[in-house]
């Protein structure tokens, strides 16, 4: 068994591509779940929103990418609206239902052969990246040069999808943190401990409650954009509701209402993610019998490995809901 | 392997396990870990039966109609077809024989667009629809999909009107009741706990794959969906035994429980996945069963038994809902579980007996769902939505919201392709129901309005 290898891949997970923007969907995530104590269960659908902005530049309307991210931008806060406006007046579990369906409608209706010629259908979206990559050459960075050193020797291509990526992650944190310290983030925080002192106060709960829901949304779009660009493609199947429990798992991992919390919880996912598949990868070469009852094959790791995050969730839930940076205290908030 | 995970599951069980309680917790941790075992055996055998090759079958008919208006649809031979994947490589080619079909492998269950070359079909013929058609992963029910091309004047605006419509009334009304029959469950420990459990669907895939293996080993349906309703009330017991019942005494948020049965919900899911596989695979009995002509619907028998019996549990749920002890005290908790312990409810125990039918009507949801369409490792997770927005619809934590809520959502998802939604969209105006119910009236049909906000 080559456990360097693995440690090797473990390591690059840590601050590659897949942990940097679930680190900007968990940003944008704990703006809503951790700060606003929304339950947005469909963060999918916002980070759609984001990649098929993008993915739409090329192949439907024929336009520069950079009108993607507004159209991306858009669409979000169109969602965010379709989402709140039923909602947030209601109870808390309430948006929980409603996002989840609506990230599911949301999923339905892009890879539906019905709405192909906006979406792409099963397709999906591509053709749409070069513009982004050519940024990357302009700056001297050769798409098929190596850069970097020891185990961190990425392609031009890679290395510019990350440097883009994390800088927007440091962005975002930035924002957050910021805003988190602001009036407007101290009147967040008290709506999630107790909304009616803050309605009797004279806050409009609403308001904030909405523009919570789409400052995270947006700021999810931008993760599902950064997906897209990183991936060259847009495909809707990767937008399932899976997408946003696995995010969930990285904030909770990280610590909920931490800004901190909502960037490393994610790579650790990643890492850990990576090391448990690496790991039974090199453990399994064959199927593992007893008789003629067949226990593991390598077919069955993906599945293995996700029963694994979500029994982490479950732990992590019942023995450290705070995660690695949060505060108990913070996690005090309830349904109801 | 069992050992291991039985002991972290007892942890969960007993964080703060000390002392006295210690050897009861060992005890428990060693029950769990033999039903683990139990679990771990039942979907392994199971796994290993059955290796069925997928195909798409295709079929190009030329649309005729006798004199006296019956469908005469003639086999065009000879026809060149094309299996493409999402990638757009070509997985196979073939023509179509003596009785105008041809049968190509595909190597997954995925998605793939099937075109016919035009140019092949006979002189002055004409394609009534495009020379392409979509296939997606998720429509192959069975191992060969079939995936019908016509040439010659379009002849189904003629097909009666009534009976297009009363035969999707008819499997609205199965799925309806199975929905219902699932839903009860989801709503009612919503009502009595406030628990919003995402992990509900995993219950119905539960039932299901436990009858399907039970049925695989050579035992019939009959006695095998009982069993499945037994392990599911088992699984609903030791959900709240070992968990929520917990979770609740030591005072863990709503939202916390909730991201719990996310958890749970992902866990149990890609167990599934692990042990019965990624392909859909049917009961052994009722299978290939000829529909029966009643009225203007054409039902077989297996799903007219289905139906019948998912109607007589429903009225049997609502009837010891309304008359018995038991279910007066469970609505009584359900409305107010303070003021009903003040009046010697025992609450837990409602709410345990709620957990326990919670699983095993869903678990029985699980075998007609199984015996409607087939056995899948998702079937129940695709299901959840359909019974939130039935349980919406009818009001959140209102059983017998849950039952008529279920109901109508199921109804509206089979129906809604008559109204021009496409068949692969048809649960979306259910879920909008649901959103727009939430902005009009967010107790629901039935629900009460203090209950909300």
């Amino acid at each position: 068994m080559d456990i360097g290898s693995v440690l090797e891949a473990t390591i690059l997970q840590f601050i590659g591509f897949n942990a940097c923007y679930y680190a900007i969907a968990a940003i944008g995530l704990n703006v809503q779940f951790g700060y606003a104590g929304l339950l947005n269960f469909g963060q999918a659908a916002f980070m759609a929103a984001g990649a098929y902005g993008v993915g739409q530049t090329a192949m439907v309307f024929g336009i520069s990418l950079w009108w993607g991210v507004l159209i991306g931008v858009g669409y979000s806060v169109l969602l965010g609206l379709l989402m709140g406006l039923p909602t947030l007046r209601l109870r808390a579990d309430y948006l929980a239902i409603v996002t989840i369906a609506a990230a599911e409608i949301v999923r339905l209706v892009v890879r539906s052969v019905w709405a192909r010629d906006s979406f792409g259908g099963t397709d999906g979206l591509k053709g749409f990246a070069d513009a982004f990559q050519k940024v990357g050459r302009n700056l001297g960075l050769k798409p098929a040069g190596e850069y970097g050193f020891w185990i961190f020797t990425f392609s031009g291509r890679n290395l510019w999808i990350l440097l883009v990526g994390w800088t927007l992650v440091a962005i975002f944190g930035t924002i957050v943190w910021l805003l988190m310290r602001s009036p407007w983030g101290r009147v967040l925080k008290a709506i999630r401990e107790d909304e009616d002192a803050v309605r009797s106060l004279g806050k409009n709960v609403f308001s904030y409650k909405m523009q919570a829901l789409i400052l995270g949304g947006v700021i999810g779009s931008f993760a599902g954009m950064m997906f897209a660009l990183g991936n060259a493609n847009v495909q809707p199947d990767n937008y399932s509701r899976d997408l946003t429990f696995f995010v969930l798992t990285g904030l909770v991992l990280g610590g909920v209402a931490k800004v901190t919390g909502s960037i490393v919880g994610p790579m650790l996912f990643w890492a850990i993610y990576s090391f448990l598949d690496n790991l039974l990868r090199e453990l399994i070469d064959k199927p593992v019998r007893i008789g003629d009852f067949t226990l593991i094959q390598s077919t069955d790791i993906g599945a293995v490995v996700y029963m694994v995050m979500g029994v982490l969730l479950v732990l992590l839930m019942v023995f450290r809901p705070q995660g690695l940076f949060g505060n108990r205290k913070e996690m005090a908030f309830d349904g109801r | 392997m069992s050992e291991r995970a039985g002991g972290s599951i007892s942890m969960l069980a007993y964080p703060d396990a000390a002392g006295p309680v210690q050897r009861r917790a060992r005890r428990f941790a060693q029950l769990l870990a033999g039903l683990l075992v139990v679990t771990l055996g039942l979907f392994g055998l199971s796994a290993t039966s059955s290796a069925d090759e997928f195909g798409i079958r295709v079929q190009v008919k030329e649309q005729r109609r006798t004199d006296t208006g019956k469908t005469d649809n003639q086999p065009v031979p000879g026809v060149s077809v094309t299996v493409l994947d999402a990638s757009g490589a070509e997985v196979g080619t073939g023509v179509t024989d003596a009785k105008g079909a041809v049968v190509i492998p595909v190597p997954a269950k995925a998605d793939y667009t099937i075109r016919i070359d035009e140019s092949t079909l006979p002189s002055g013929a004409e394609l009534d629809g495009p020379a392409e058609q979509q296939v997606t992963g998720d429509s192959f029910t069975v191992a060969t999909k079939t995936v019908n091309f016509f040439i010659g004047e379009s002849q189904r605006e003629e097909t009666s009107g009534v009976e297009r419509v009363s035969q999707r009334i008819a499997d609205g009304v199965r799925l309806g009741l199975i929905i219902a029959m699932c839903s009860v469950g989801l709503s009612l420990i919503f009502g009595t706990t406030g628990l919003t459990n995402f992990a509900h669907g995993e219950m119905v895939t539960f039932g299901a794959l436990v009858a399907y293996f039970l049925n695989s080993r050579g035992m019939h349906i009959v006695i095998a969906a009982p069993i499945a309703v037994a392990a599911g009330g088992l699984l609903g017991l030791t959900a709240d035994r070992f968990g929520f019942s917990r979770f609740r005494a030591r005072g863990v948020g709503l939202i916390s429980q909730m991201v719990i049965t996310l958890g749970l919900s992902i866990a149990a899911k890609n167990f599934f996945l692990w042990r019965f596989g990624g392909r859909d695979k049917p009961y052994l009995n009722y299978t290939n069963q000829v529909g029966v002509k009643i009225g203007p619907i054409v039902i077989t028998p297996r799903d007219l038994i289905v139906t019948i019996l998912a109607l007589v549990v429903l009225v049997a749920v609502a009837l010891t809902l309304q008359y018995t002890r038991l279910g007066k005290a469970t609505r009584a908790v359900s409305d107010n579980a303070d003021l009903a312990s003040s009046t010697g409810i025992d609450s837990a125990k409602i709410i345990r007996i709620i957990w326990i039918a919670a699983g095993a009507l869903a678990a029985l949801g699980g075998v007609f769902r199984g015996l409607d369409e087939q056995v899948a490792w998702d079937m129940g997770t695709s299901l959840l939505f359909l019974m939130f927005a039935g349980i919406t619809l009818g009001g959140l934590g209102s059983a017998y919201g849950a039952l008529v809520g279920g109901f109508v959502v199921g109804l509206l998802v089979e129906t809604s392709t008559l109204l021009g939604v496409p068949t692969e969209l048809k649960v979306v105006p259910a879920l909008l129901i649901l959103i727009l119910i939430l902005l009009v009236r967010p107790q629901g049909i039935l629900g009460r309005s203090q209950r909300v906000g």
